[in-house]
């Protein structure tokens, strides 16, 4: 019998000015959990779309079950037995379960009518016999998180798919369904599926994976068991170096206050229910305050109200004194809050601006750049962003008169923590403020979160990776279905106690 | 990628005339073959009348008389497409510029017929019903979420009906025809004022301030949305409506504001055609004018820029005016509309041309890259 | 009142059909501002035939299938400009569809008057197509009241839109393509095929929209005209109906209610007295579909990928 399930050999990928992959082996074994890890633009995506034949490789050649395959199209890949769970679901929101599992194989009598019914029996018997717990009538609007990647992976075993590719699956779980998640996997490989586990957490892979293959900027680096390795030295094959899992920072100052949220309740948009409960909390001068929780418990709403983008339902916001319960966005703004937004695209940036236009789109209509009659002072600003680009190292192509759309995403980052640095905050608030960033501009903007607290400003700090809560905050506050759940100094509290509050398994009564 | 050669091409401008002009190629192209297919003699000689226009006079004095009347209608052309490129540069397709266009038209002749109003009167009014009515479009759409494209097309007929009516009144319509009684004879004050501008043009009577107004409407718009703060706003609204809200801007208002002041645009066109005398309004029209979904063609072709508009503005009405010409023994004078929409319907196909243009002069780049990889002995990302 | 029952029947006709098809191009995921134009072009063929086909040739079935097959055409023809355009050159389908408006009157206007001025030898340069006879085959007269064989053509697609819609592969694949195109690709659907099929639909139903239309209440056609904004009332129908068969149906026996008082208003002693302008019915349909619109709008029920264009490239 064959060993290997997928064998990717020698796959080399070019783009206009970048080879995203470059004599890149892979080779996944039957049975077998195989992990493929990277940073961000290490070259895994396009990777995984050579092998479903959205992107066709200059040089290598790909093998399933040992024979040499000419993959044109998804088609193809489906029809070689390779499935995949995408890491944003492929799922059409107003369909059902059942609906969505069946689309593009669907069970049609001779004139095309839809079968469902037999359908649905299969689904429901490959629900019992994996755990893979579904409602097949209920809409996908309707369901949890984890119930519509348990659609995804139905998809694919419905599909009798053998070879099962995860990208970032995880991403979107609590910690419990990442353990349920894992068990499934592992399930899966015992009944003889092979399994591909695209990741950048370390944890994970160490607790499911068999081997290991590692991709830095678009170069192979190589494949390990993972028996034989360790969390230091995958860190060290993926970032190319050393990597600190700390952030160097001094004791915390701690000021006045800043920041008093007291009763804070939020509406949501998708639900009946509210989306943040009754929230107090204050941050401090000089304090880093991290709000941790799964994606989706409120933390975006809770962002939403404090900075103006939403009003509130009830409660108050005090800054430095002020009430700015009411107040516009640019009243807060002037009063001292800054925001690095969580979506840099959607709220950020204006992304057919030029750099420069971007830099000043908090303070554009300040007489530094407007004069009394209404125009733009364009020399002030384009000195103006000289300097910020200067100072943060902002790289582009073509300087201030960049367009945003062509940068690449760390240095759009960049470019809103300039802006919002700049503009000498007493308040920061950064939402995600390194998600889906590399390693080198991660440190670059913690250096510069940790900078704002020792210079003695406030900071609000909101995020979904473990890691970054634990090394860069001096306060944790953990958020669970809208509500404050846990009050935690990180130096006191493991990852699985955190855990733990994240998925509402314990909580304890939090004074503000 | 290093420094890329600055040549001509390369430049966004640049793009985007080739694109228009290909549009107008494409759109003659067309027309020539519909030409060929009804009657082949006299095909070629119909679209070199379309093309010449008032060029196929002998005389110079004809000549300029005949541009003057061009340029009379060239005027509310380009309003019309000022109103729909400044609602497009805030993100909204405002299809209801034809129907701002007509309470432009409803106000101005009200006002003029019945209140005996003068002229600067009656563009104020006409500037403010379409106003009004783009404030509704841009109201409906930031606080009932409707779409302005449905609700301009909506307004375009209860417009259409409501002028109809109201100039239906005694004392503003012609008793013995559909048509409004004139304002020549009726309000001599009403009429815009020539300023010695028709002598410019052989004495043509139609020839007034309009035309220098609607360019220096066309200058304004262009000034607001380059230069001032206001501008930046806008823009930044239409590009990114979250990032507007997020940096403080009052987007909400923005868009209403924006859907007034393209509404007003497209009113005092109205005003410009109407206050000059040379038509009266038909009040048995059953369908809406063709000024303000031409106006869309004309920014458009115009590249979505003030000053391209006056260009593309003068030219459609160029051609619509060389339509009247063709010899009805084959032709009719709706070859002109049917040249102008196939021009708009290429028009759609803009950002594709300059997409090709781009990519093919990216694989030139990348070429030659290459090439220097070669010599180099290939390089590192 | 059989005459209002009569003309709200056949102005629901139309809408139903126009806006069945506008259903199928937006479900698909392509925006379809260009039905007006398509019911212009449909109506074109239809009156085409029904002006040269003789009546005696093979009597009514002959007539009524032949004038609908030719609107059909007629208007899947003309929809596949919007199908290229916004499809495989990933055109603005706004701008699209408003040019196809514009194209559909100027085309139709030049080609009448072309074919008068030659038929005539001069002397007729009138944009109007006669059809007097053929338009008496549609009809059959059931005391007062004329029924219209373009009624039960509207029901029955009403009926085999639903199926289809709903109960069969293609309706759910389709359906996918307008909401998630993305994920209807990664099960190997083609999203180009689907649209495709979804606007050439539309094209179908809007070009025999656009003959029931012409045909309803006169014998004679001037195409200078277009269709009169009724194109853009069936999109008004649609939203309405919110992108649903049955709703869809609903809204369209309204709208033809409100549209059909306008036409036979006089006849109705109560409503004659109250001496409204005309106009007043004319614009009736259109406010009404504002004001239900500003009241529903806020939580669209749009097809959430319609009028972006699909990029196999970009996932």
């Amino acid at each position: 019998m064959e060993q290997y399930a997928v064998e990717m050999l020698h796959i080399t990928k070019r783009f206009p000015g970048i080879i995203a992959n470059d004599d890149i082996t892979l080779q996944l074994k039957k049975g077998e959990i195989h992990a493929l890890l990277g940073e961000n633009g290490a070259g895994k995506s396009t990777l995984m779309s050579v092998l479903f034949g959205l992107y066709e490789p200059e040089e290598g050649e790909i093998r399933i079950n040992g024979k040499p395959a000419r993959i044109k199209n998804p088609n193809d890949a489906n029809d070689l037995g390779i499935g995949m769970v995408h890491q944003h679901f492929k799922l059409v929101e107003c369909f059902s379960v059942l609906d969505n599992i069946i689309l593009g194989v669907e069970p049609v009598d001779s004139l095309s009518f839809l079968r469902k019914k037999r359908a649905r029996e299969k689904v429901m018997e490959m629900s019992r016999k994996w755990g893979l717990h579904v409602n097949p009538d209920a809409l996908i609007s309707d369901v949890t998180v984890g119930m519509q990647q348990r659609t995804e992976i139905l998809k694919m075993l419905y599909r009798e798919n053998d070879i099962l590719i995860f990208d970032e699956p995880t991403a979107v779980l609590t910690p419990q369904e990442i353990d349920e998640l894992m068990q499934i996997m592992k399930n899966l490989a015992a009944e003889g599926k092979s399994i591909l586990f695209i990741s950048h957490k370390l944890n994970e892979i160490m607790a499911v994976a068999d081997r290991c293959s590692v991709l830095r900027k678009g170069k192979y680096i190589g494949t390990v068991n993972i028996a034989d390795t360790t969390k230091a030295e995958l860190s060290r094959m993926m970032v190319g170096r050393d990597v600190k899992f700390a952030v160097d920072k001094e004791e915390a100052r701690i000021g006045g206050e800043v920041l008093k949220v007291e009763h804070m309740t939020v509406a949501s948009k998708q639900h009946a229910n509210d989306a943040v409960k009754d929230v107090s909390f204050t941050v401090r001068q000089g304090e880093i305050v991290c709000i941790a929780g799964i994606d989706g418990n409120g933390q975006s709403e809770l962002v939403y109200g404090l900075t103006g983008l939403e009003s509130l339902k009830s409660g108050t916001i005090t800054l430095c004194g002020k009430n700015i319960t009411k107040a516009p966005i640019r009243r807060r703004s002037r009063f001292g809050m800054s925001h690095i937004p969580e979506d840099r695209h959607k709220h950020g940036l204006v992304l057919d601006y030029s750099l420069e236009d971007n830099m000043v789109l908090q303070r554009y209509f300040e007489p530094e750049f407007t004069n009394s009659a209404g125009f733009l002072k364009r020399k002030a600003i384009r000195s103006y962003a000289e300097r910020l680009i200067e100072q943060y190292d902002v790289r582009s192509g073509q300087g201030p008169i960049t367009m945003a759309r062509s940068m690449s995403g760390g240095n759009q980052q960049k470019a809103i923590v300039a802006r919002e640095i700049d503009k000498g905050p007493e308040l920061l608030v950064a939402v995600q403020p390194t998600r889906g960033l590399d390693v080198g501009a991660i440190e670059y903007i913690h250096q510069q979160i940790v900078a704002q607290r020792d210079a003695g400003k406030a900071v609000l700090l909101v995020s979904l990776e473990l890691d970054e809560v634990m090394n860069v905050s001096d306060r944790i506050l953990v958020m669970y279905e809208g509500e404050i759940v846990g009050e935690f100094d990180p130096k006191q509290v493991t990852v699985e106690e955190l855990g733990l509050y994240m998925a509402g398994a314990k909580r304890m009564e939090v004074e503000a | 990628m290093k420094k890329t050669n600055n040549s001509l091409i390369r430049r966004e401008g640049v793009q985007t005339l080739l694109a228009s002009l290909l549009c107008i190629l494409g759109g003659f192209l067309i027309g020539f073959l519909v030409l060929l297919i009804i009657e082949p003699k006299g095909a070629f000689e119909a679209i070199s009348v379309i093309l010449k226009n008032f060029f196929k006079f002998s005389s110079g004095r004809s000549q300029l008389k005949y541009l003057g009347q061009t340029l009379v209608r060239t005027a509310p052309l380009l309003m019309c497409s000022l109103s729909v490129l400044f609602a497009y540069k805030v993100g909204m397709f405002n299809i209801g510029a034809a129907g701002q266009y007509v309470a432009g038209a409803c106000a101005a002749l009200f006002f003029s017929l019945y209140f005996k109003a003068p002229w600067w009167v009656c563009i104020l009014v006409a500037m403010a019903a379409g106003a009004f009515l783009g404030a509704i479009s841009g109201a409906l759409k930031t606080y009932c979420n409707v779409n302005v494209v449905i609700s301009g097309i909506m307004l375009n007929w209860i417009m259409l009906y409501i002028t109809n009516m109201v100039l239906s009144t005694d004392g503003v319509k012609n008793p013995m025809s559909p048509y409004t009684i004139q304002i020549r004879g009726n309000n001599p004050q009403g009429l815009l004022p020539q300023l010695g501008l028709q002598s410019l043009f052989s004495n043509e009577k139609s020839v007034t301030i309009a035309i220098p107004l609607a360019i220096l409407m066309a200058i304004a718009v262009w000034v607001v949305l380059n230069k001032t703060k206001f501008g930046y706003e806008l823009r930044a609204t239409g590009h990114n409506f979250h990032a507007a809200k997020y940096s403080g801007m009052k987007e909400r208002r923005n868009i209403i504001l924006t859907m007034a002041i393209s509404g007003a645009l497209a009113g005092m066109g109205a005003a410009l055609l109407y206050l000059t005398g040379i038509e009266e309004w038909e009040t048995t029209i059953s369908s809406v004018p063709a000024m303000g979904f031409n106006g869309i063609a004309v920014a458009f072709l115009g590249g979505l820029s003030p000053i391209g508009s006056i260009l593309s503005a003068f030219f459609i009405q160029h051609i619509t005016l060389g339509g009247s010409y063709v010899d009805t023994t084959y032709y009719c004078a709706q070859i002109s509309s049917l040249i102008s929409s196939l021009i708009i319907f290429l028009c759609a196909f803009v950002g594709f041309f300059r997409y090709a243009i781009q990519s093919h002069l990216r694989k030139k780049d990348e070429a030659k890259l290459t090439k220097a990889d070669a010599v180099k002995g290939g390089t590192d990302v | 009142m059989i005459l209002l029952l009569q003309y709200t029947l056949l102005f629901a006709s139309v809408l139903m059909l126009v806006a069945l098809g506008g259903c199928f191009s937006e479900r698909s995921g392509v925006i379809n501002i260009g039905l007006e134009g398509i019911m212009t072009v449909g109506a074109l063929g239809g009156a085409l035939v029904m002006k040269f086909l003789p009546v005696e040739a093979g009597g009514a079935p002959l007539m009524i299938l032949a004038t609908i097959v030719a609107s059909a055409a007629a208007g899947m023809l003309f929809s596949l400009l919007l199908a290229v355009a916004a499809i495989n050159f990933k055109a603005d389908q706004t701008i699209t569809g408003t040019a196809m408006n514009m194209l559909a009157t100027a085309a139709a206007t030049v080609l009448v008057k072309a074919m008068n001025t030659a038929a005539s030898g001069g002397s007729d340069v009138s944009s109007d197509i006669i059809y007097t006879r053929a338009r008496d085959t549609f009809i059959v007269r059931l005391g007062n009241f004329e029924f219209n064989w373009f009624m039960l053509v509207a029901l029955i697609a009403l009926i085999i839109s639903y199926i289809v819609l709903y109960k069969m592969r293609f309706g759910l694949r389709l359906r996918a393509c307008g909401e998630h195109p993305q994920a209807a690709d990664s099960v190997g659907i083609s999203v180009y095929k689907m649209r495709y099929a979804g606007v050439l639909i539309s094209g179908l139903l809007g070009g025999i929209g656009g003959i029931v239309y012409i045909t309803a209440g006169v014998s004679s056609w001037k195409f200078e005209n277009g269709v009169a904004g009724f194109g853009f009332l069936a999109l008004a129908v649609m939203i309405f109906g919110q992108w649903k068969p049955i709703k869809i149906a609903l809204a369209a026996l309204l709208f033809g209610f409100f549209r059909a008082l306008g036409n036979v208003y006089t006849g109705f002693d109560l409503l004659k007295n109250l001496n409204l302008p005309s106009q007043i019915y004319n614009m009736l349909p259109y406010i009404i579909s504002l004001i239900v619109l500003a009241l529903t709008s806020k939580n669209s029920l749009a097809p959430k990928a319609e009028g972006i264009p699909y990029d196999k490239g970009s996932r």
